[in-house]
């Protein structure tokens, strides 16, 4: 199966399959996909506002066709920037474990398949620090004809290199609608990613991520991920781990306010020897909304000498908050370390009387304490802007 | 100052405070002392506005109905008590929390904030009382501190806060002699005419760092009790039985000279 050809696809997933379990499946039907439409440069978005203050190069897709106005796409010796659609015209093989994909693991991907045509493609050549962070931004803006838009992102980081990828996934409007957003990371022997995702569409949106990580002997990826808006927010990892002494290390938060849905579903894959992997996610739901946590790990025969630690940590606002938080641990090797835990709590009352006090009224504690839980993620973030980008978006929607 | 009368505390079914009557004049150094359950942490906790508690009777400070109040606004009141436990908070900065905690007292009484150089040098001041170094304002709110580290925290937090009352719940339990000598100094360098002290401890020892103006015995939700400092000794001497049936009389003199070593 190649991009952008029609394919058959599965049906729509069900409450029946797990890592679909908790979508809003009629919701999810009314999403009406097709051929990207291109808006022109006319589209209202004052981008510079909504998006961290990171100077350099950057890509900004809009409804799944890069603005080429919009991005900068000068970069660094050694770095590439291009668009899926004239990599996909070209034939370059740099796109190619996004494109031939046999087996669409859901509807969702098939639909990527076919109507994610363009989309942001970054090369890092090998032997490289780029030490610029590179900027993809997606904005989705639905159209009551055609609401929702598939869009891609190719990364490739050459051997022995390291890179840092932002992505911000925003949306303009009050419509319903949704995006579709496939990214293909491929980490060559030695490479390192850190690799952030700031997930922040409407909640009159869906938003569905997809990551496919292959990572070679000795790569690190790193992956930050703020899974903070759209009705149903969706970021699920897929990470494959094929080189001797790879290293995945995926973090992040979700925090859900009114209606929410914030989805994580992780897929860590020990194929090899040898490897390390660590899934630390912590959730804050607040209102009526609902958090997955569903992290697998998955040790396959031969893989001796895995180490593995997942860790997953709720702090519920509310008594109509919920949280779904499972492990999923599939051990087929031997001399395997695995570990995995999860915690729900509510905010400490002992504490918050401790701060008040203090004379911190009890708004301000309420605010410091929940902060402070998702502060434990946040400051694990290396880049100032992207760091002072959350806590301002926190800052801003906490309601207490 | 603080004038405390006939204040009940009930948690449940069951009674803890059963009518405590306490005045506490600026300047003064009150220490409260009884056995295990006899109420005085309750009472610490019932000055700084702990929910949970049924609370009867009156506690004004400088006139002001301080039961009527949130914690918060206690604090604002010029109310600092000293945890016997001091809570851990993960993820919220010392320095932050502290400066966080007086800029919200200041606001609460009309007063400027004080940024954030200016509060570097309040708190260096409190830092250099208690023998703390720079780090420790860095780090999480009492997490992963030692038991003296966390008491000394409330001394600096004290000293940031320059509480009118200040209530200290047991600052002396779980401390080694260094760790309790540093606090007494602390908490001594704090003594002013224009602010009174409560000083709530289980044993003596901690009153011979922190001379008070006065001892009170706290038993079964009462003070049964009242003297100078010389009654704290007599309690070293003799525990809290006689007290049980609030019979004093009974016991041996003791000279008036002070700890004995």
């Amino acid at each position: 199966m190649t991009i952008g050809s029609v394919v058959e696809r599965p049906a729509f997933p069900t409450k029946r399959d797990e890592a679909w379990r908790y979508a809003p499946h009629r919701t999810l039907a009314e999403l009406a996909f097709g051929p990207p439409v291109e808006l022109g440069a006319n589209v209202p978005v004052d981008l510079d506002a909504q998006i961290p203050a990171i100077e350099g190069p950057r890509i900004v897709v809009i409804n799944g066709v890069v603005d080429t106005e919009r991005s900068h796409l000068g970069a660094p010796t050694g770095v590439h920037l291009s668009t899926l659609a004239e990599k996909v015209g070209g034939g370059s093989e740099l796109v190619a474990a996004h494109i031939d994909v046999h087996e669409p693991a859901d509807a969702f991907v098939a639909l990527n398949l076919e109507y994610g045509v363009d989309g942001a493609v970054v090369h890092v050549a090998e032997g490289l620090e780029v030490d610029v962070p590179i900027q993809i931004v997606d904005i989705e803006i639905p159209d009551r004809t055609q609401n929702a838009s598939c869009t891609g992102v190719v990364i490739h980081v050459g051997s022995g290199s390291s890179a840092t990828v932002v992505e911000t996934r925003l949306g303009v409007g009050t419509e319903f609608g949704g995006s579709n957003i496939r990214t293909t990371v491929t980490l060559d022997d030695g490479a390192t990613l850190e690799h952030i995702l700031l997930q922040d569409v409407p909640t009159t949106q869906v938003h569905l991520s997809r990551i496919d990580v292959t990572q070679g002997a000795d790569s690190a990826y790193r992956a930050r991920s703020f899974n903070l808006g759209a009705a149903y927010g969706r970021v699920a990892y897929h990470v494959r781990l094929q080189g001797v002494g790879a290293h995945a290390d995926l973090s992040g938060l979700f925090f859900g306010f009114g209606e929410q849905t914030l989805d994580q579903q992780l897929s860590v894959v020990h194929a090899v020897p040898d490897c390390t992997s660590r899934q630390s996610f912590r959730g804050v739901l607040d209102d009526e909304s609902t958090g997955v946590f569903n992290g697998g790990i998955d040790v396959r025969p031969g893989a001796d000498g895995t180490d593995a630690v997942q860790s997953n940590d709720n702090l519920i606002l509310s008594n109509r908050a919920e949280i779904n938080t499972q492990p999923r641990l599939e051990i087929l090797a031997d001399e395997v370390a695995c570990k995995h835990g999860a915690t729900v709590g509510q905010l400490d009352d002992t504490a918050l009387y401790y701060m008040r006090s203090r004379g911190i009224p009890v708004d301000d504690a309420r605010r410091l304490l929940i902060n402070g839980f998702a502060d434990q993620v946040v400051d694990d973030v290396g880049i100032e802007a992207v760091r002072t980008w959350i806590t301002q978006r926190l800052g801003h929607d906490i309601d207490v | 100052m603080l004038h405390v009368e006939n204040l009940t505390a009930t948690i449940g079914d069951k009674q803890i405070l059963k009518g405590l009557d306490l005045d506490v004049e600026a300047g003064e150094v009150h220490a409260i002392m009884g056995p295990n359950g006899s109420g005085k942490s309750t009472f610490a906790h019932a000055l700084a506005g702990r929910d949970g508690y049924e609370i009867g009777g009156v506690a004004t400070l400088d006139g002001a109905d301080l039961l009527e109040m949130e914690p918060e606004e206690r604090a604002a009141a010029g109310v600092f008590m000293g945890f016997q436990y001091p809570v851990e908070i993960p993820g919220v900065n010392n320095m932050y929390f502290l400066r966080t905690a007086l800029n919200s007292v200041r606001k609460a009484r009309g007063e400027k904030e004080i940024g954030a150089r200016d509060f570097l040098a309040v708190a260096k001041q409190a830092m250099d009382l208690v023998e703390m170094k720079q780090d420790f304002l860095d780090r999480a709110v009492n997490a992963g501190f030692s038991g003296g580290e966390k008491k000394r925290n409330e001394i600096l937090q004290m000293a940031v806060m320059e509480p009118k009352l200040a209530v200290l719940d047991e600052t002396d339990s779980g401390l080694d002699i260094d760790a309790l000598r540093i606090i007494a100094s602390g908490v001594n360098a704090l003594r002013s005419p224009e602010r009174s002290m409560i000083v709530i401890t289980h044993y003596q020892r901690l009153l011979d760092y922190i001379k008070p103006d006065f001892v009170h015995v706290l038993v079964d939700g009462r003070i049964v009790r009242s003297g100078d400092h010389t009654l704290a000794l007599h309690l070293e001497d003799h525990g809290y039985a006689d007290f049980v049936n609030h019979d004093l009389d009974d016991a041996p003199e003791r000279p008036l000279t002070g700890a004995s070593s």
